[in-house]
């Protein structure tokens, strides 16, 4: 268990942005694993069940507030503008080169953590999970458009949110959004 | 590929490349014990509270058949039960068909009677039983208007 706590707990705290609920979601994940114990004992793939079952049981617990981020996603879904994307690139640049790894993870973390749930959860999605679009889409019950749309919204929003701390801050810069749309209650 | 195309894509690989080595974060201290806790509580339970899964298999297999038998019983003893809803339920509804057919004839005959009666008869009635209900009306209010006050007024001499 101590092995793969770290990252069934990662997994869901990513998708809840909220430590309590992931701390109920990976105690219960490794209750269905002791169910298992025999079989995933020997198993080499045990992490990637782990994680599978972590996914899957965050989701589960999302989906029931799933109307209220929906909703949020239907209302606020125009595309993100050129000088937005070139501005957010610019300081996840920064983010890579200039920032230490200690104080990135901090910042990228707590930024994440703020976006809403119908940016967040695609995003993490994509990015940690490496789901396909498609099966993202399938997944969350929305269009592929709108999954695009809120994860692009969602790079920015973290960028503007990365800004806000400070990260690549000058002054020539496009302005980014520094607050994120029907941000989670 | 467009200008936007490419800067969607360089967005989206650095933002990747950022995640990707985000370190896992770490789980609180107490997660571990809440597990070994849950589950020493649920070894505590007795046999019949946990999972049908790990019941003995002595108590699991006699269950399974008894279940099995009884699915087929349950929908044998439904189909006879409907049946039997069905036929009871007949008797007041015959009644009550034949107590809504009534209604209806009485209201056809109703109608007749009064489409033949002629429309002159129809006004001159209800002319007569108004000036009809008039005059009692103020015959009424005469006779109380002469008579209730005398009486009072004997009454209160008498006393």
């Amino acid at each position: 268990m101590r092995a793969y706590q770290d990252m069934v707990f990662s997994t869901a705290v990513r998708l809840t942005a909220n430590p309590a609920q992931a701390e109920d979601i990976s105690q219960e994940v490794f209750l269905r694993a002791y169910q298992s114990f025999e079989n995933l004992r020997t198993s080499p793939k045990a992490g990637g069940w782990l994680k599978t079952v972590a996914t899957n049981l965050t989701l589960n617990h999302l989906t029931r507030h799933r109307k209220r981020w929906r909703l949020f996603s239907e209302i606020f879904s125009e595309d993100s503008r050129e000088e937005e994307i070139e501005s957010a690139t610019a300081v996840f640049d920064t983010v890579l080169t200039e920032l230490e790894t200690g104080e990135r993870s901090a910042l990228v973390e707590q930024a994440l953590g703020r976006l809403p749930d119908h940016q967040r959860i695609p995003l993490v999605l994509y990015h940690y999970e490496e789901m396909p679009y498609q099966d993202i889409a399938d997944r969350l019950g929305i269009s592929l458009a709108k999954v695009k749309t809120d994860i692009l919204r969602g790079r920015v929003a973290m960028a503007g949110l990365l800004a806000e701390s400070g990260v690549g801050a000058t002054s020539d810069r496009p302005r980014l959004p520094t607050t994120t749309r029907g941000a989670q209650s | 590929m467009s200008s936007r195309d490419q800067i969607d894509e360089k967005l989206e690989r650095l933002v990747g490349q950022v995640l990707r080595e985000q370190p896992l974060q770490r789980a609180p201290t107490s997660l571990e014990a809440r597990v070994l806790g849950e589950l020493a509580t649920r070894a505590r339970l007795p046999w019949w509270r946990r999972g049908i899964a790990t019941w003995p298999a002595s108590v699991r297999i006699p269950v399974i058949a008894g279940c099995a038998v009884c699915v087929p019983l349950v929908w044998v003893l439904s189909l006879w039960l409907a049946e039997r809803m069905v036929s009871v339920a007949a008797g007041p509804l015959t009644t009550l068909r034949d107590a809504t057919h009534a209604a209806t004839s009485f209201g056809t005959i109703t109608g007749h009677i009064i489409q033949s009666i002629p429309r002159e008869w129809l006004v001159g009635g209800l002319i007569a039983t108004a000036t009809l209900y008039a005059s009692l009306f103020a015959l009424i209010a005469v006779g109380y208007s002469l008579l209730y006050p005398r009486s009072q007024y004997a009454k209160a001499h008498l006393t």
